[in-house]
């Protein structure tokens, strides 16, 4: 499928790959296995205790012989057990099972519920994809990327006319739905008291935000870009 | 193999849960063991079922895993603690994982949302019809492009000159 981003039309990784079960070569391939294969180990290892009940502690050393450990309830009450003489009874593994639960409940419900909307997001990414795609088998205004690398001098100083008056347009009529609250023509930042938007300065556009609308910082670095979220989320 | 999405709940069923114990319990010792091997570090692994109390199977050895628990004990407790998980701290890392990625996808999909209105209204659509929260972001859309043209146009000079 042709995809706006070129990069997309190659795959990211190999995939998974079949390996075989003896000590890698490469040392920093050793570590990144450790820490992946750590991490997923605990991970199984806590859904073992939880589907059946199980009580377990594992101990691994990394490549540079840091300790790391996973203990269900936890590791010092699987030590205990351990070099205790007498193995516990019925009853204590049962409460310090019944302990751990509500807890998880609760977490496991928030992770669901944060890649259910991870799910949501990346539906729209395909949606907007999509129609990309029908635009530009229209034909119509479009171009790849705002700063397309095939872009000459010539377009790009069109491009930047474009801008500037867009952003003169977008400005003017910001003017006009905030009322009096900005200043006319060449302010740059404006102080106020409910609170600016973070790192937002408009240097040569009439505006700045006059009012508390409620979102979070504003990044201008070209690499990061953060927005203001619509309403509705909350991070 | 029926690959069905297991709820991540206590396994009432008794029989299940036996089933379910065993299979896992062999799987999770098989991956203790390869990270062992793979990556050339000692590990141990001490499981109590729920149902038998007695003596826990431990791996690779009964042995092997006494000495290396011990030698952990022995450790100072912040060396202990500092790199131990539990569930909660591994769901509570799953989390921020998850949201992090949510950011990241909603971030992006925010910005091609923006373009897209950028180039309606470069278009023709008309600036009343774009809703307030839109036109804030969207001048910053504007911000970042007219900055990376002109890191653009600067390289391009610079290359036209050499």
């Amino acid at each position: 499928m042709a995809t706006l981003n070129q990069a997309k039309t190659s795959k990211a990784t190999k995939g998974r790959q079949k390996i075989q079960i003896k000590k890698l070569e490469n040392e920093s391939s050793r570590q990144v296995t450790f820490s992946k294969r750590r991490n997923g180990l605990f991970k199984k290892a806590s859904e073992l205790c939880v589907l059946c009940g199980a009580n377990i502690g594992i101990i691994v050393f990394s490549p540079k012989g840091k300790p790391f450990c996973f203990g269900h309830p936890n590791v010092d009450a699987i030590l205990d057990r351990y070099f205790s003489e007498n193995p516990l009874k019925d009853n204590g593994s049962a409460t310090s099972n019944t302990v751990a639960v509500p807890c998880f409940e609760e977490f496991n419900k928030e992770c669901h519920e944060t890649m259910e909307k991870l799910e949501v997001e990346k539906k729209r990414t395909k949606e907007i994809e999509k129609e990309n795609e029908e635009k530009k088998n229209k034909g119509e205004f479009w171009w790849d990327d705002p700063i397309d690398n095939n872009m000459g001098i010539e377009e790009l100083e069109s491009y930047v006319k474009a801008m500037e008056e867009l952003r003169n347009n977008v400005a003017g009529r910001a003017n006009v739905l905030m009322g009096d609250v900005f200043a006319a023509t060449s302010a740059t930042t404006v102080a106020n008291p409910s609170g600016l938007v973070n790192g937002f300065t408009a240097q040569n556009s009439g505006f700045a935000v006059g009012e508390s609308s409620g979102y979070g910082d504003f990044g201008l670095g070209i690499e990061g870009f953060n927005f203001g979220h619509a309403p509705d989320f909350d991070y | 193999m029926a690959r069905n999405r297991v709820k991540l709940a206590y396994i009432a069923n008794d029989a299940a849960r036996k089933a379910s114990y065993n299979k896992r319990k062999k799987g999770l010792l098989k991956k203790v063991n390869e990270l062992s091997t793979l990556c050339g570090v000692d590990a141990c692994a001490v499981i109590y079922s729920s149902t038998c109390n007695s003596q826990p199977e431990a791996w690779p050895s009964t042995a092997a895993a006494y000495r290396m628990l011990s030698d952990f004990k022995t450790l100072p407790a912040a060396e202990q603690s500092n790199r131990a998980m539990t569930q909660e701290s591994l769901i509570k890392q799953q989390i921020a994982k998850a949201e992090e990625g949510l950011k990241k996808v909603h971030e992006e999909n925010r910005r091609m949302e923006l373009t897209q209105i950028m180039f309606q209204i470069l278009d023709g659509r008309g600036l009343n019809t774009v809703k307030k929260e839109d036109l804030i972001d969207l001048s910053m859309l504007i911000e970042q492009n007219l900055k990376g043209i002109d890191i653009r146009l600067q390289m391009l000079n610079e290359s036209y000159v050499l």
